[in-house]
Protein backbone atom coordinates (compact mmCIF):
# COMPACT_ATOMS: atom_id res chain seq x y z
CA UNK A 1 0.00 0.00 0.00
CA UNK A 2 2.74 2.60 1.69
CA UNK A 3 5.08 1.30 -1.86
CA UNK A 4 2.08 1.86 -4.05
CA UNK A 5 2.00 5.63 -2.65
CA UNK A 6 5.34 6.29 -2.71
CA UNK A 7 5.59 4.93 -6.56
CA UNK A 8 2.95 7.10 -7.01
CA UNK A 9 4.93 10.18 -5.92
CA UNK A 10 7.94 8.99 -7.51
CA UNK A 11 6.16 8.94 -11.20
CA UNK A 12 4.32 12.37 -10.16
CA UNK A 13 7.77 14.10 -9.76
CA UNK A 14 8.69 12.49 -13.04
CA UNK A 15 5.59 13.95 -14.89
CA UNK A 16 6.67 17.05 -13.40
CA UNK A 17 9.71 17.72 -15.45
CA UNK A 18 7.99 17.70 -18.88
CA UNK A 19 5.47 19.57 -17.71
CA UNK A 20 7.66 22.47 -16.50
CA UNK A 21 9.41 22.32 -19.99
CA UNK A 22 5.88 23.16 -21.14
CA UNK A 23 5.56 25.91 -19.42
CA UNK A 24 8.68 27.52 -20.17
CA UNK A 25 7.70 27.05 -23.42
CA UNK A 26 4.18 28.93 -22.30
CA UNK A 27 6.35 31.87 -21.22
CA UNK A 28 9.39 31.89 -23.48
CA UNK A 29 7.82 33.69 -26.45
CA UNK A 30 6.37 36.79 -23.94
CA UNK A 31 10.10 36.59 -22.25
CA UNK A 32 11.28 36.75 -26.12
CA UNK A 33 8.81 39.71 -26.63
CA UNK A 34 9.57 42.12 -23.50
CA UNK A 35 13.70 40.97 -24.19
CA UNK A 36 13.19 42.31 -27.49
CA UNK A 37 11.91 45.67 -26.85
CA UNK A 38 14.49 46.36 -24.29
CA UNK A 39 17.27 46.31 -26.71
CA UNK A 40 18.05 48.74 -29.85
CA UNK A 41 17.45 47.94 -33.58
CA UNK A 42 21.28 47.13 -33.97
CA UNK A 43 21.48 45.22 -31.07
CA UNK A 44 18.24 42.79 -31.99
CA UNK A 45 19.87 42.27 -35.67
CA UNK A 46 23.30 41.18 -33.94
CA UNK A 47 21.62 39.02 -30.65
CA UNK A 48 17.93 38.08 -31.30
CA UNK A 49 18.17 36.01 -28.09
CA UNK A 50 21.01 36.76 -25.27
CA UNK A 51 19.65 38.87 -22.69
CA UNK A 52 19.51 42.53 -23.41
CA UNK A 53 22.36 43.38 -21.01
CA UNK A 54 22.09 47.31 -21.77
CA UNK A 55 18.20 47.71 -21.85
CA UNK A 56 16.69 50.92 -23.85
CA UNK A 57 13.62 52.22 -23.49
CA UNK A 58 13.51 54.24 -26.77
CA UNK A 59 11.61 52.03 -28.41
CA UNK A 60 8.66 52.08 -25.50
CA UNK A 61 8.93 56.10 -25.86
CA UNK A 62 9.14 55.96 -30.03
CA UNK A 63 6.20 53.23 -29.93
CA UNK A 64 3.80 54.97 -27.11
CA UNK A 65 4.47 58.88 -29.40
CA UNK A 66 5.45 58.72 -33.06
CA UNK A 67 3.39 55.58 -33.36
CA UNK A 68 0.52 56.97 -32.18
CA UNK A 69 -0.13 54.23 -29.26
CA UNK A 70 -0.60 56.74 -26.94
CA UNK A 71 -3.83 58.03 -28.53
CA UNK A 72 -5.12 54.26 -29.30
CA UNK A 73 -4.50 53.93 -25.35
CA UNK A 74 -6.76 56.07 -24.71
CA UNK A 75 -9.34 55.41 -27.04
CA UNK A 76 -8.91 51.61 -25.70
CA UNK A 77 -9.71 52.69 -22.07
CA UNK A 78 -12.41 54.85 -22.66
CA UNK A 79 -14.25 52.16 -24.39
CA UNK A 80 -13.21 49.26 -22.23
CA UNK A 81 -14.29 51.33 -19.33
CA UNK A 82 -17.90 52.24 -21.00
CA UNK A 83 -18.87 49.43 -22.04
CA UNK A 84 -17.92 47.27 -18.81
CA UNK A 85 -20.13 49.71 -16.49
CA UNK A 86 -22.92 49.51 -19.10
CA UNK A 87 -22.92 45.61 -19.67
CA UNK A 88 -22.84 45.50 -15.68
CA UNK A 89 -25.25 48.11 -15.29
CA UNK A 90 -27.87 46.15 -17.58
CA UNK A 91 -26.51 42.70 -16.61
CA UNK A 92 -27.46 43.43 -13.12
CA UNK A 93 -30.79 44.73 -13.59
CA UNK A 94 -31.56 42.20 -16.13
CA UNK A 95 -30.52 39.28 -13.58
CA UNK A 96 -32.50 40.85 -10.88
CA UNK A 97 -35.54 40.72 -13.05
CA UNK A 98 -35.13 37.31 -14.70
CA UNK A 99 -33.83 35.63 -11.16
CA UNK A 100 -35.58 37.21 -8.25
CA UNK A 101 -38.68 39.13 -9.46
CA UNK A 102 -40.29 36.88 -12.45
CA UNK A 103 -42.95 37.58 -14.74
CA UNK A 104 -44.90 36.13 -17.48
CA UNK A 105 -42.25 35.38 -20.38
CA UNK A 106 -39.72 35.88 -18.04
CA UNK A 107 -38.15 32.57 -18.84
CA UNK A 108 -38.38 32.94 -22.30
CA UNK A 109 -36.59 36.29 -22.41
CA UNK A 110 -33.95 34.35 -20.81
CA UNK A 111 -33.74 31.81 -23.52
CA UNK A 112 -34.15 34.32 -25.80
CA UNK A 113 -30.73 36.52 -24.55
CA UNK A 114 -29.19 33.56 -24.10
CA UNK A 115 -29.70 31.85 -27.84
CA UNK A 116 -28.40 35.33 -29.24
CA UNK A 117 -24.66 33.43 -27.77
CA UNK A 118 -25.40 31.43 -31.20
CA UNK A 119 -25.10 34.34 -33.04
CA UNK A 120 -21.40 36.06 -33.32
CA UNK A 121 -20.34 38.51 -35.11
CA UNK A 122 -19.02 37.24 -37.97
CA UNK A 123 -22.20 35.78 -38.57
CA UNK A 124 -24.13 38.90 -38.66
CA UNK A 125 -21.55 41.33 -39.82
CA UNK A 126 -23.15 42.73 -42.83
CA UNK A 127 -26.72 43.69 -41.29
CA UNK A 128 -24.65 44.16 -37.58
CA UNK A 129 -22.86 47.10 -39.96
CA UNK A 130 -25.89 48.27 -41.67
CA UNK A 131 -27.66 48.31 -38.36
CA UNK A 132 -24.50 50.15 -36.74
CA UNK A 133 -24.81 52.68 -40.06
CA UNK A 134 -28.29 53.73 -39.96
CA UNK A 135 -28.20 54.20 -36.19
CA UNK A 136 -25.75 56.60 -36.59
CA UNK A 137 -23.08 54.78 -34.10
CA UNK A 138 -20.17 54.32 -37.02
CA UNK A 139 -17.19 55.73 -35.97
CA UNK A 140 -17.96 56.84 -32.57
CA UNK A 141 -17.00 55.62 -29.25
CA UNK A 142 -20.05 55.59 -27.83
CA UNK A 143 -20.91 53.09 -30.68
CA UNK A 144 -18.47 50.80 -30.00
CA UNK A 145 -19.44 50.72 -26.33
CA UNK A 146 -22.80 49.60 -27.32
CA UNK A 147 -21.50 47.26 -30.25
CA UNK A 148 -19.55 45.65 -27.07
CA UNK A 149 -22.58 45.81 -24.68
CA UNK A 150 -24.59 44.07 -27.54
CA UNK A 151 -22.06 41.42 -28.34
CA UNK A 152 -20.71 40.46 -24.66
CA UNK A 153 -24.17 41.14 -23.16
CA UNK A 154 -25.31 37.25 -22.97
CA UNK A 155 -23.11 35.27 -20.76
CA UNK A 156 -23.15 38.53 -18.42
CA UNK A 157 -26.45 38.10 -18.18
CA UNK A 158 -26.62 34.20 -17.57
CA UNK A 159 -24.53 34.83 -15.11
CA UNK A 160 -25.67 37.50 -13.14
CA UNK A 161 -29.25 35.23 -13.34
CA UNK A 162 -27.47 32.30 -12.73
CA UNK A 163 -26.04 33.86 -9.13
CA UNK A 164 -28.94 35.82 -8.35
CA UNK A 165 -31.01 32.29 -8.55
CA UNK A 166 -28.64 31.02 -5.77
CA UNK A 167 -29.31 34.07 -3.81
CA UNK A 168 -31.75 33.12 -0.68
CA UNK A 169 -35.30 34.58 -0.99
CA UNK A 170 -35.89 35.20 2.49
CA UNK A 171 -33.19 38.58 1.82
CA UNK A 172 -36.10 40.04 -0.67
CA UNK A 173 -38.67 39.10 1.21
CA UNK A 174 -37.50 41.01 4.37
CA UNK A 175 -36.95 43.41 2.15
CA UNK A 176 -40.61 43.40 0.64
CA UNK A 177 -42.00 43.86 4.52
CA UNK A 178 -39.41 46.98 4.45
CA UNK A 179 -42.07 48.48 1.95
CA UNK A 180 -38.88 48.92 0.15
CA UNK A 181 -39.39 49.77 -3.39
CA UNK A 182 -38.09 48.01 -6.47
CA UNK A 183 -35.13 49.95 -7.26
CA UNK A 184 -34.30 50.65 -3.95
CA UNK A 185 -34.09 46.59 -3.65
CA UNK A 186 -31.67 46.60 -6.36
CA UNK A 187 -29.65 49.42 -5.22
CA UNK A 188 -29.30 48.50 -1.61
CA UNK A 189 -29.29 44.46 -1.81
CA UNK A 190 -28.73 43.25 -5.67
CA UNK A 191 -25.86 45.16 -6.38
CA UNK A 192 -23.95 44.39 -2.89
CA UNK A 193 -24.93 40.96 -2.68
CA UNK A 194 -24.22 40.25 -6.77
CA UNK A 195 -20.70 42.05 -6.02
CA UNK A 196 -18.79 38.17 -6.46
CA UNK A 197 -20.45 37.94 -9.99
CA UNK A 198 -20.15 41.60 -10.71
CA UNK A 199 -16.58 41.87 -10.10
CA UNK A 200 -15.61 38.33 -11.98
CA UNK A 201 -18.25 39.75 -15.25
CA UNK A 202 -16.28 43.06 -14.88
CA UNK A 203 -12.90 41.17 -15.14
CA UNK A 204 -13.59 39.38 -17.83
CA UNK A 205 -15.45 41.57 -19.77
CA UNK A 206 -12.51 43.76 -19.52
CA UNK A 207 -9.99 41.48 -21.05
CA UNK A 208 -12.97 40.66 -23.76
CA UNK A 209 -13.36 44.36 -24.73
CA UNK A 210 -9.78 45.35 -24.55
CA UNK A 211 -8.75 42.32 -26.86
CA UNK A 212 -11.12 42.73 -29.32
CA UNK A 213 -10.18 42.91 -32.77
CA UNK A 214 -13.08 42.42 -35.53
CA UNK A 215 -15.89 44.82 -34.16
CA UNK A 216 -13.02 47.94 -33.13
CA UNK A 217 -11.88 47.62 -36.85
CA UNK A 218 -15.71 47.22 -38.00
CA UNK A 219 -16.93 50.10 -35.62
CA UNK A 220 -14.20 52.57 -35.46
CA UNK A 221 -13.17 53.53 -38.69
CA UNK A 222 -10.85 56.73 -38.28
CA UNK A 223 -10.22 56.07 -34.71
CA UNK A 224 -8.35 53.44 -33.63
CA UNK A 225 -8.27 51.16 -30.61
CA UNK A 226 -4.86 50.00 -29.06
CA UNK A 227 -5.79 45.98 -30.70
CA UNK A 228 -6.04 47.80 -34.39
CA UNK A 229 -2.93 49.92 -33.94
CA UNK A 230 -1.35 46.64 -32.83
CA UNK A 231 -1.94 44.94 -36.17
CA UNK A 232 -0.98 48.35 -38.33
CA UNK A 233 1.99 47.96 -36.46
CA UNK A 234 2.63 44.92 -37.04
CA UNK A 235 1.98 45.26 -40.73
CA UNK A 236 4.48 48.73 -41.17
CA UNK A 237 7.30 47.57 -39.39
CA UNK A 238 8.00 44.45 -39.96
CA UNK A 239 11.82 44.82 -40.17
CA UNK A 240 11.66 46.50 -36.76
CA UNK A 241 11.48 43.95 -34.51
CA UNK A 242 12.15 45.67 -31.33
CA UNK A 243 9.67 48.69 -31.71
CA UNK A 244 6.60 46.04 -32.49
CA UNK A 245 7.59 43.99 -29.28
CA UNK A 246 7.70 47.28 -27.39
CA UNK A 247 4.43 48.29 -28.64
CA UNK A 248 3.23 44.55 -27.84
CA UNK A 249 4.10 45.16 -24.37
CA UNK A 250 2.49 48.51 -23.87
CA UNK A 251 -0.78 46.83 -25.23
CA UNK A 252 -0.62 44.01 -23.05
CA UNK A 253 0.62 45.56 -20.06
CA UNK A 254 -2.70 46.40 -18.44
CA UNK A 255 -4.13 42.41 -19.25
CA UNK A 256 -1.00 41.19 -17.62
CA UNK A 257 -1.18 43.70 -14.43
CA UNK A 258 -5.03 42.45 -14.48
CA UNK A 259 -4.52 38.94 -14.57
CA UNK A 260 -1.97 39.01 -11.70
CA UNK A 261 -3.98 40.88 -9.37
CA UNK A 262 -7.54 38.75 -10.22
CA UNK A 263 -6.64 35.40 -11.08
CA UNK A 264 -8.36 33.65 -8.77
CA UNK A 265 -12.17 35.77 -10.05
CA UNK A 266 -10.89 34.62 -13.85
CA UNK A 267 -9.98 31.31 -12.93
CA UNK A 268 -13.27 31.16 -11.45
CA UNK A 269 -15.20 32.82 -13.92
CA UNK A 270 -13.80 30.76 -16.99
CA UNK A 271 -15.75 27.95 -16.02
CA UNK A 272 -19.18 29.19 -15.27
CA UNK A 273 -21.77 27.47 -17.02
CA UNK A 274 -19.84 24.41 -17.86
CA UNK A 275 -20.15 23.24 -13.81
CA UNK A 276 -23.32 23.36 -11.75
CA UNK A 277 -23.38 25.95 -9.18
CA UNK B 1 -19.75 30.29 -4.77
CA UNK B 2 -20.31 26.79 -5.08
CA UNK B 3 -21.34 24.47 -1.79
CA UNK B 4 -22.77 27.12 1.05
CA UNK B 5 -24.61 28.69 -1.78
CA UNK B 6 -26.30 25.51 -2.76
CA UNK B 7 -27.02 24.63 1.11
CA UNK B 8 -28.72 28.35 1.71
CA UNK B 9 -30.49 27.84 -1.98
CA UNK B 10 -31.78 24.37 -0.65
CA UNK B 11 -32.93 25.85 2.94
CA UNK B 12 -34.70 28.82 0.67
CA UNK B 13 -36.52 27.43 -1.86
CA UNK B 14 -39.65 26.05 0.28
CA UNK B 15 -42.90 25.69 -1.36
CA UNK B 16 -44.07 29.24 -0.95
CA UNK B 17 -46.50 30.49 -3.11
CA UNK B 18 -43.84 33.46 -3.72
CA UNK B 19 -42.21 31.79 -6.35
CA UNK B 20 -43.70 34.43 -8.75
CA UNK B 21 -43.31 38.18 -8.13
CA UNK B 22 -42.95 38.64 -4.42
CA UNK B 23 -43.46 42.45 -4.47
CA UNK B 24 -47.13 42.80 -5.54
CA UNK B 25 -48.51 43.16 -8.89
CA UNK B 26 -47.67 46.48 -9.20
CA UNK B 27 -43.79 44.99 -9.59
CA UNK B 28 -44.22 43.36 -13.14
CA UNK B 29 -44.18 46.47 -15.05
CA UNK B 30 -41.18 47.55 -13.50
CA UNK B 31 -39.50 43.98 -13.81
CA UNK B 32 -40.22 44.18 -17.71
CA UNK B 33 -38.59 47.88 -17.56
CA UNK B 34 -35.31 45.87 -15.81
CA UNK B 35 -35.33 43.42 -18.27
CA UNK B 36 -35.90 45.74 -21.54
CA UNK B 37 -32.10 47.21 -22.34
CA UNK B 38 -30.78 43.91 -22.26
CA UNK B 39 -33.47 42.43 -24.82
CA UNK B 40 -33.42 45.27 -27.09
CA UNK B 41 -29.86 45.75 -27.29
CA UNK B 42 -30.12 41.41 -27.95
CA UNK B 43 -32.39 41.67 -30.63
CA UNK B 44 -31.31 45.05 -32.85
CA UNK B 45 -27.95 43.71 -32.65
CA UNK B 46 -27.44 40.14 -33.03
CA UNK B 47 -31.23 38.76 -33.81
CA UNK B 48 -32.15 41.11 -36.44
CA UNK B 49 -29.31 41.10 -38.27
CA UNK B 50 -29.55 37.61 -38.42
CA UNK B 51 -33.15 37.67 -39.78
CA UNK B 52 -32.05 40.46 -41.97
CA UNK B 53 -28.54 38.86 -43.02
CA UNK B 54 -30.43 35.71 -44.10
CA UNK B 55 -32.70 38.06 -46.37
CA UNK B 56 -29.52 39.44 -47.36
CA UNK B 57 -28.45 36.01 -48.58
CA UNK B 58 -30.91 35.41 -51.27
CA UNK B 59 -30.20 39.04 -53.02
CA UNK B 60 -27.39 40.41 -55.08
CA UNK B 61 -26.93 43.11 -52.89
CA UNK B 62 -23.24 44.90 -53.14
CA UNK B 63 -23.21 47.52 -50.36
CA UNK B 64 -25.02 50.14 -52.58
CA UNK B 65 -27.53 49.05 -55.50
CA UNK B 66 -31.26 48.22 -53.96
CA UNK B 67 -31.08 44.43 -53.24
CA UNK B 68 -33.09 42.49 -55.78
CA UNK B 69 -34.47 38.80 -55.11
CA UNK B 70 -32.16 36.04 -56.65
CA UNK B 71 -33.23 33.30 -54.84
CA UNK B 72 -30.45 30.93 -54.42
CA UNK B 73 -28.29 32.07 -56.69
CA UNK B 74 -25.52 32.88 -53.91
CA UNK B 75 -25.79 29.34 -52.17
CA UNK B 76 -24.53 27.88 -55.70
CA UNK B 77 -22.02 30.32 -55.90
CA UNK B 78 -20.40 29.50 -52.89
CA UNK B 79 -20.92 26.02 -53.31
CA UNK B 80 -18.66 26.55 -56.57
CA UNK B 81 -16.53 28.90 -54.75
CA UNK B 82 -12.77 27.30 -54.75
CA UNK B 83 -11.95 29.88 -52.07
CA UNK B 84 -15.01 28.64 -50.47
CA UNK B 85 -14.21 25.21 -50.83
CA UNK B 86 -10.69 25.72 -49.93
CA UNK B 87 -11.90 27.72 -46.14
CA UNK B 88 -14.07 24.58 -45.61
CA UNK B 89 -11.28 22.23 -46.25
CA UNK B 90 -9.27 23.99 -44.06
CA UNK B 91 -12.11 24.47 -41.41
CA UNK B 92 -12.22 20.08 -41.51
CA UNK B 93 -8.19 20.20 -40.78
CA UNK B 94 -8.72 22.19 -38.19
CA UNK B 95 -11.56 20.48 -36.59
CA UNK B 96 -9.74 17.00 -36.97
CA UNK B 97 -7.19 18.15 -34.38
CA UNK B 98 -9.97 18.71 -31.77
CA UNK B 99 -8.81 14.90 -29.82
CA UNK B 100 -5.47 17.45 -29.24
CA UNK B 101 -6.90 20.24 -28.03
CA UNK B 102 -9.15 18.13 -25.42
CA UNK B 103 -6.65 15.40 -24.71
CA UNK B 104 -3.79 17.37 -23.86
CA UNK B 105 -5.25 19.97 -21.32
CA UNK B 106 -7.28 16.83 -20.22
CA UNK B 107 -3.72 15.36 -19.19
CA UNK B 108 -2.56 17.95 -17.57
CA UNK B 109 -5.53 18.99 -15.51
CA UNK B 110 -5.36 15.52 -14.19
CA UNK B 111 -2.27 15.74 -13.29
CA UNK B 112 -2.45 18.73 -11.57
CA UNK B 113 -5.36 17.35 -10.26
CA UNK B 114 -3.57 14.36 -9.20
CA UNK B 115 -0.97 16.79 -6.86
CA UNK B 116 1.93 17.08 -9.34
CA UNK B 117 4.63 19.44 -7.52
CA UNK B 118 4.40 22.65 -8.55
CA UNK B 119 0.85 22.46 -10.01
CA UNK B 120 -0.54 25.66 -8.57
CA UNK B 121 2.00 27.44 -10.57
CA UNK B 122 1.72 25.20 -13.48
CA UNK B 123 -1.96 26.31 -13.75
CA UNK B 124 -1.00 30.06 -13.86
CA UNK B 125 1.45 29.73 -16.58
CA UNK B 126 -0.32 27.58 -18.59
CA UNK B 127 -3.48 29.76 -18.48
CA UNK B 128 -1.49 33.06 -18.97
CA UNK B 129 -1.31 32.79 -22.61
CA UNK B 130 -5.27 33.03 -23.19
CA UNK B 131 -5.95 36.10 -21.64
CA UNK B 132 -3.42 37.52 -23.82
CA UNK B 133 -5.91 38.78 -26.88
CA UNK B 134 -5.47 37.22 -30.83
CA UNK B 135 -3.67 40.00 -32.01
CA UNK B 136 -0.72 40.43 -29.10
CA UNK B 137 -0.22 36.17 -29.92
CA UNK B 138 -0.08 36.84 -33.10
CA UNK B 139 2.15 39.78 -33.33
CA UNK B 140 4.40 37.81 -30.89
CA UNK B 141 4.39 34.82 -33.47
CA UNK B 142 5.01 36.54 -36.43
CA UNK B 143 7.96 38.06 -35.10
CA UNK B 144 9.21 34.02 -34.35
CA UNK B 145 7.97 32.05 -36.68
CA UNK B 146 8.98 34.79 -40.40
CA UNK B 147 11.05 33.74 -42.42
CA UNK B 148 13.72 35.91 -41.00
CA UNK B 149 12.17 35.25 -37.87
CA UNK B 150 13.63 34.19 -34.46
CA UNK B 151 12.54 30.43 -34.81
CA UNK B 152 14.57 30.24 -37.68
CA UNK B 153 17.61 31.94 -36.99
CA UNK B 154 17.49 29.70 -33.50
CA UNK B 155 17.42 26.47 -36.52
CA UNK B 156 20.27 27.68 -38.37
CA UNK B 157 22.49 28.43 -35.77
CA UNK B 158 21.80 24.56 -34.20
CA UNK B 159 22.57 23.42 -38.08
CA UNK B 160 19.01 23.19 -39.44
CA UNK B 161 17.41 24.22 -42.79
CA UNK B 162 14.81 27.20 -42.61
CA UNK B 163 11.63 26.66 -42.95
CA UNK B 164 8.66 29.28 -44.04
CA UNK B 165 6.82 28.15 -41.37
CA UNK B 166 4.11 31.16 -42.49
CA UNK B 167 4.79 31.64 -45.92
CA UNK B 168 4.31 28.05 -47.43
CA UNK B 169 0.97 26.66 -47.49
CA UNK B 170 1.90 23.06 -46.40
CA UNK B 171 3.19 24.60 -43.02
CA UNK B 172 1.16 27.86 -42.40
CA UNK B 173 -2.25 26.18 -41.66
CA UNK B 174 -0.73 24.08 -38.88
CA UNK B 175 1.64 26.91 -37.89
CA UNK B 176 -1.71 28.90 -37.05
CA UNK B 177 -3.32 25.76 -35.30
CA UNK B 178 -0.25 25.35 -33.51
CA UNK B 179 -0.35 29.13 -32.28
CA UNK B 180 -3.98 29.05 -31.50
CA UNK B 181 -3.58 25.36 -29.51
CA UNK B 182 -0.70 27.28 -27.72
CA UNK B 183 -2.99 30.55 -26.47
CA UNK B 184 -5.81 29.07 -25.51
CA UNK B 185 -5.71 25.06 -24.29
CA UNK B 186 -5.38 26.68 -20.84
CA UNK B 187 -9.38 27.64 -21.00
CA UNK B 188 -9.89 24.08 -21.37
CA UNK B 189 -7.47 23.44 -18.43
CA UNK B 190 -9.58 25.57 -16.36
CA UNK B 191 -12.71 24.16 -16.98
CA UNK B 192 -11.45 20.50 -16.36
CA UNK B 193 -9.88 21.47 -13.16
CA UNK B 194 -13.11 22.49 -12.05
CA UNK B 195 -14.66 19.54 -13.05
CA UNK B 196 -12.26 17.18 -11.25
CA UNK B 197 -13.09 19.28 -8.03
CA UNK B 198 -16.47 18.12 -8.42
CA UNK B 199 -15.28 14.45 -8.16
CA UNK B 200 -15.81 12.92 -4.73
CA UNK B 201 -12.14 11.92 -3.29
CA UNK B 202 -13.51 9.28 -1.68
CA UNK B 203 -14.32 7.29 -4.91
CA UNK B 204 -10.57 7.87 -5.43
CA UNK B 205 -9.99 6.54 -2.06
CA UNK B 206 -11.66 3.59 -2.53
CA UNK B 207 -9.96 3.03 -5.83
CA UNK B 208 -6.43 3.56 -4.36
CA UNK B 209 -7.57 0.90 -1.44
CA UNK B 210 -8.35 -1.84 -4.25
CA UNK B 211 -4.66 -1.45 -5.36
CA UNK B 212 -5.77 0.24 -8.33
CA UNK B 213 -3.45 1.67 -10.62
CA UNK B 214 -2.60 5.66 -11.51
CA UNK B 215 -3.69 4.94 -14.87
CA UNK B 216 -6.71 2.61 -14.18
CA UNK B 217 -8.24 5.29 -11.61
CA UNK B 218 -8.28 8.10 -14.64
CA UNK B 219 -9.65 5.72 -16.98
CA UNK B 220 -12.31 3.95 -15.05
CA UNK B 221 -13.27 6.64 -12.52
CA UNK B 222 -11.91 10.18 -13.20
CA UNK B 223 -12.88 11.16 -16.79
CA UNK B 224 -16.40 8.92 -16.91
CA UNK B 225 -17.24 10.80 -13.72
CA UNK B 226 -16.46 13.89 -15.51
CA UNK B 227 -17.96 12.98 -18.81
CA UNK B 228 -20.17 16.22 -19.17
CA UNK B 229 -17.56 18.73 -18.43
CA UNK B 230 -15.44 17.00 -21.35
CA UNK B 231 -18.44 17.45 -23.99
CA UNK B 232 -19.28 21.23 -22.71
CA UNK B 233 -15.31 21.75 -23.37
CA UNK B 234 -15.51 19.72 -26.78
CA UNK B 235 -18.46 22.69 -27.58
CA UNK B 236 -16.89 25.10 -27.06
CA UNK B 237 -13.98 24.62 -28.26
CA UNK B 238 -15.21 23.14 -31.90
CA UNK B 239 -17.47 26.46 -31.47
CA UNK B 240 -14.10 28.61 -30.64
CA UNK B 241 -12.82 26.62 -33.95
CA UNK B 242 -15.04 28.25 -36.09
CA UNK B 243 -15.90 31.62 -34.73
CA UNK B 244 -12.69 32.71 -32.68
CA UNK B 245 -9.95 32.58 -35.33
CA UNK B 246 -10.16 35.95 -36.80
CA UNK B 247 -7.87 37.82 -35.06
CA UNK B 248 -5.61 35.56 -35.73
CA UNK B 249 -5.31 34.80 -38.95
CA UNK B 250 -5.67 38.21 -39.23
CA UNK B 251 -2.33 39.62 -37.88
CA UNK B 252 -0.15 36.13 -38.34
CA UNK B 253 -0.86 35.12 -41.66
CA UNK B 254 -3.85 37.26 -43.49
CA UNK B 255 -5.56 34.17 -45.17
CA UNK B 256 -2.49 33.32 -47.29
CA UNK B 257 -0.28 32.07 -48.56
CA UNK B 258 -2.77 31.67 -51.15
CA UNK B 259 -5.55 30.25 -49.40
CA UNK B 260 -3.76 28.15 -46.87
CA UNK B 261 -5.22 29.71 -43.98
CA UNK B 262 -8.44 30.86 -44.65
CA UNK B 263 -11.24 30.50 -42.56
CA UNK B 264 -14.88 30.89 -43.24
CA UNK B 265 -15.39 33.26 -41.16
CA UNK B 266 -11.89 35.40 -41.98
CA UNK B 267 -13.28 34.52 -45.53
CA UNK B 268 -16.50 36.72 -44.92
CA UNK B 269 -14.83 39.76 -43.92
CA UNK B 270 -12.74 39.39 -47.17
CA UNK B 271 -16.20 39.23 -48.82
CA UNK B 272 -17.96 41.76 -47.61
CA UNK B 273 -14.98 44.48 -46.71
CA UNK B 274 -13.03 44.30 -50.04
CA UNK B 275 -14.64 42.74 -52.67
CA UNK B 276 -17.93 44.34 -51.58
CA UNK B 277 -20.28 41.74 -51.79
CA UNK B 278 -22.55 41.68 -48.70
CA UNK B 279 -25.09 39.15 -50.02
CA UNK B 280 -22.55 36.38 -50.86
CA UNK B 281 -20.49 36.79 -47.77
CA UNK B 282 -24.52 36.51 -46.09
CA UNK B 283 -24.66 33.20 -47.72
CA UNK B 284 -21.54 32.56 -46.09
CA UNK B 285 -22.68 33.97 -42.75
CA UNK B 286 -25.72 31.44 -43.35
CA UNK B 287 -23.52 28.44 -43.88
CA UNK B 288 -21.31 29.74 -40.68
CA UNK B 289 -24.62 29.71 -38.58
CA UNK B 290 -26.04 26.32 -39.97
CA UNK B 291 -22.40 24.69 -38.70
CA UNK B 292 -21.85 26.54 -35.61
CA UNK B 293 -25.78 26.33 -34.64
CA UNK B 294 -26.57 22.69 -33.06
CA UNK B 295 -23.12 23.01 -31.30
CA UNK B 296 -24.28 26.30 -29.75
CA UNK B 297 -27.63 24.73 -29.18
CA UNK B 298 -25.97 22.18 -27.15
CA UNK B 299 -23.80 24.81 -25.12
CA UNK B 300 -26.76 26.99 -24.39
CA UNK B 301 -28.71 23.61 -23.51
CA UNK B 302 -26.12 22.81 -20.58
CA UNK B 303 -25.54 26.73 -19.55
CA UNK B 304 -29.51 26.74 -18.66
CA UNK B 305 -29.54 23.42 -17.12
CA UNK B 306 -26.66 24.49 -14.95
CA UNK B 307 -27.96 28.07 -13.98
CA UNK B 308 -30.92 26.34 -11.99
CA UNK B 309 -33.80 28.33 -12.83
Amino acid sequence: MAAVERKQKRVLWAISIPMAILALSAVYPIFFTINAALKTRKGFVLDRFGLATDPTFANFSQAWNQSRLSEYFTNSVVVTIGAVLLLLLVSSLAGYALAILRFRGSKLIFTIILVSLMIPVQVVLVPFYRTMIALDLINSRAGLIIAYTAFFLPFSVYLMTAFYARLPRELFEAAQIDGAGLVQVWWHIMLPMGKPALITLGILNTLYCWNDLLISLLVLQDQRTLMVGIAALRGEYTTNVPLLAAGICLAAAPIVIIYMIFQRQIVSGIAVGAVKG
Amino acid sequence: MTSTMIAKETESRQPTAGRRSIFGNNAHRLAYLFVLPALVLVILFRIVPLIWGLGYSFTDYNGMSTPTFVGVQNYVAIAHDPVFLDSLINMLILLATLPIWIGLPLVLAILIHQGVPGGKLFRAVYFFPAVLSSVIVGAIFNMLLRYDGSFNAALKAMGFSAIDWLGNSNTALFSLIAVQLWATFGMSLLIFLAGLSTVPSDMLEAAKLDGAKLMQTWWYIVIPSIRPIIEFAAVVTTIGMLTSMFGLIYVLTAGGPGTATTLPEFLIWLEQGKMNRPGYASAISMVLFLMMGGLAWIQIRIMSKNADL
